[in-house]
């Protein structure tokens, strides 16, 4: 979250706008790149990753989504 | 101004394009029916099995054995296993891989191991296992062309604000069309209908990200909307204040934890629990499914924190563990951990207990999947007297699609758009938009969830009892009264999530009713002035409803096979 629309690589074609379960994305025409609206109402669920025909999207996580870990050589002194 | 643009009509009417309502359209137009799905987003995505799945529950007698009584025990043992009605958890069993072979004939990878079916995750050692491991990347695509073979309109960006009725059962739903540039109101008149709009997500602070309002375990636009939607009409809830708490990765929240192949450990490496020395495919840790407030626990009592350790799983099962992973629509975090070099093999991760949400909590139905609302079905994560997720939905759904079709002369189409609930309703939603300025939706949708977590808590650690519960109904009156006065939404998205915050402030209002007269305490409803279990409840289900503005809380008996 928020999913990032590579400008240059987006063919305006409104996949991700049209599935994504959030509706985090608005597209004011065919053919335009969509804007990512409602960023913050990302579920990371990568539908949008998923579908887009030309790889254009992808998710940056926030960085409080941090996924805490440590290194698992603790776990056997 | 929200104007009413379109009145359809149909057989069957399914709300909510998910798992259940797919297989419920599937079934209804195979049986004959003409139906109509109304989807809050995109049916080939949406929902909480949006972009995958891999554990189905199922009874396979060629597996199994003739017998089915040990493969119900286990399923009445299982973290699903809280609130069912037996006679319920029997018909499902019955049905349950003849859905999984439709599944797999239609392009679901149910056999991604051979020729034949195979079981594995969240199993005991030396028990019976239940959970049919398969592929369900494809899932929602896959059930969404099979709606549209058979027959079944589905129609996109239509999410359902309200059910309809009269005095003899339902007759349609009021929907939202948002699939344009101007929104309307769609009402779609129906002879029965399938309610299938899944769990509750946001009704409680993200237990991890406080403020983040969506990063939850299940899907963030499944909102209470099916027990909101039917408790304004009068439709019976059942154990609606049993708090479920799901866990998962620390921060990072999702479903999915029986995917990941480890053990679970104390910072020191001593193992939580007994039920295994080294995960494998077939039997992984199932201590948090047993334990379910593990992860609470040791943060309280400072032993923790708790870590998944996959290091001692072999490298083709870490192989596996990944495949899986995908299969499960895990792909954003697997991507995350690749691009921050978090390695299984090398780190251990932290795991917590989420926020507590509705899943399998929610309307009652009967054998034929019917609530107490004539002609009004329920299938999924929203039914309040089975559960059994994601092969749940899609087991119930197809056998209520079936019934409904089957059954056609018991309703009727009537002008539903007419009764004074669609005009009321009607003008309601539109007061949100055409209000000149006001306050914005989070503050309502944030308003509930400091309610509920102070109010109405879940445990472990955390008590309800009469006087908060009174105190959080108060507030939550006060709250709503304040939020429907004042809320303004700029466009339709906005309405929409003020929608969901009204539906969600539905449910708290029923959970906090139903865990007043639940006095005891059981599982995570800890109740601080009735701390003992009362075993005279233990084969008792509450259910909740509303009668002439009144609530009505009635105990019965749980429903034996």
């Amino acid at each position: 979250m928020p999913p990032v629309i590579n400008q240059d690589l987006c063919i305006g074609c409104g996949t991700c706008a049209d599935i994504c379960p959030m509706n985090v994305f608005e597209q004011e025409a065919p053919k335009m790149v969509p804007t990512v609206a409602y960023g913050e109402e990302c579920w990371h669920c990568n539908a949008c990753v998923l579908d887009c025909p030309k790889k254009a999207v992808s998710l940056r996580i926030p960085l409080n989504y941090m996924l805490l870990h440590v290194d698992a050589a603790q776990f056997k002194e | 101004m929200l104007t009413l643009k379109n009145t359809l009509e149909t057989d069957v009417l399914v709300i909510g394009g998910g798992i259940g309502g797919l297989c419920a359209a599937i079934s209804a137009a195979q049986g004959g029916a003409k139906v109509i799905v109304l989807e809050k987003a995109n049916s080939r995505r949406s929902g909480s099995g949006a972009t995958g799945n891999d554990h189905f529950t199922c009874y396979y007698p060629k597996a199994h054995g003739n017998d089915m009584a040990p493969i119900l025990k286990e399923l009445l043992d299982s973290m699903l296993g809280l609130c069912h009605d037996t006679r319920l958890s029997v018909r499902f069993l019955e049905r349950s891989i003849s859905i999984a072979d439709k599944w797999h004939e239609w392009g679901i990878n149910m056999k991604p191991f051979g020729d034949d079916y195979v079981f594995m995750g969240h199993a005991f050692p030396n028990r019976p296992r239940i959970f049919l491991k398969y592929d369900g990347h494809n899932q929602k695509q896959v059930l969404t062309a099979q709606a549209k073979k058979a027959g079944a309109v589905i129609l996109n960006h239509h999410p359902v604000l309200d059910l309809l009725r009269n005095d003899e059962g339902i007759t349609g739903a009021l929907a939202l069309d948002m699939s344009g540039k101007e929104p309307s109101y769609t009402v779609v008149r129906a002879k029965k209908v399938i309610i299938a709009t899944g769990a509750a997500s946001r009704l409680y602070p993200p237990a991890g990200t406080p403020g983040w309002l969506f990063n939850t375990a299940f899907c963030p636009s499944c909102t209470g909307a099916a027990q909101a939607q039917s408790w304004r009409i009068g439709a019976k809830l059942v154990n609606m204040e049993l708090p479920n708490r799901h866990a998962g990765p620390k921060y990072f929240s999702r479903a999915g934890k029986s995917t990941w192949i480890g053990v679970y450990r104390y910072p020191d490496g001593k193992l939580l629990g007994p039920f295994v020395t080294k995960a494998t495919r077939e039997v992984g840790d199932i201590t948090c499914d047993v334990w379910n407030s593990a992860y609470s626990d040791v943060l309280m009592n400072g032993r923790g924190p708790a870590y998944i350790d996959c290091t001692g799983t072999g490298p083709e099962d870490m192989k596996f563990m990944r495949a899986g992973m995908i299969s499960e629509g895990l792909g954003a975090l697997l991507d995350y951990m690749d691009d921050k070099g978090i390695d299984p093999s090398k780190h251990g991760v932290e795991f917590m207990q989420y926020e507590p949400h509705l899943i399998g909590r929610g309307l009652e139905i009967d054998i034929n999947g019917e609530t107490s609302v004539h002609g009004l079905y329920a299938a999924g994560d929203m039914v309040g007297n089975f559960r059994s997720d994601i092969s749940g939905a899609a087991v119930w759904g197809w056998m209520e699609g079936e019934h409904a079709a089957a059954n056609l002369e018991s309703g009727s189409l009537v002008e539903a758009e007419k009764s004074e609930w669609a005009q009321e309703r009607m003008a309601y939603y539109d007061s949100f938009l055409t209000r000149p300025s006001g306050a914005h939706w989070k503050e309502a949708a944030l308003g509930l969830q400091q309610i509920m977590g102070d109010y109405a808590a879940a445990g472990p650690h955390r008590v309800r009892s009469e006087t908060l519960l009174c105190a959080g109904l108060k507030y939550l009156a006060d709250l709503r009264r304040n939020a429907e006065a004042n809320v303004k939404a700029a466009n339709a998205h906005e309405l929409l999530r003020a929608v969901e915050a009204f539906e969600l402030m539905d449910n708290g209002e029923v959970i906090m009713h139903a865990a007043r007269e639940r006095k005891e305490s059981r599982g995570m409803h800890q109740r601080s002035d009735y701390t003992f279990t009362n075993p005279l409840l233990s084969d008792k289900f509450l259910t909740v409803r509303k009668e002439n503005g009144n609530v009505i809380t009635e105990w019965r008996q749980r429903w034996s096979a």
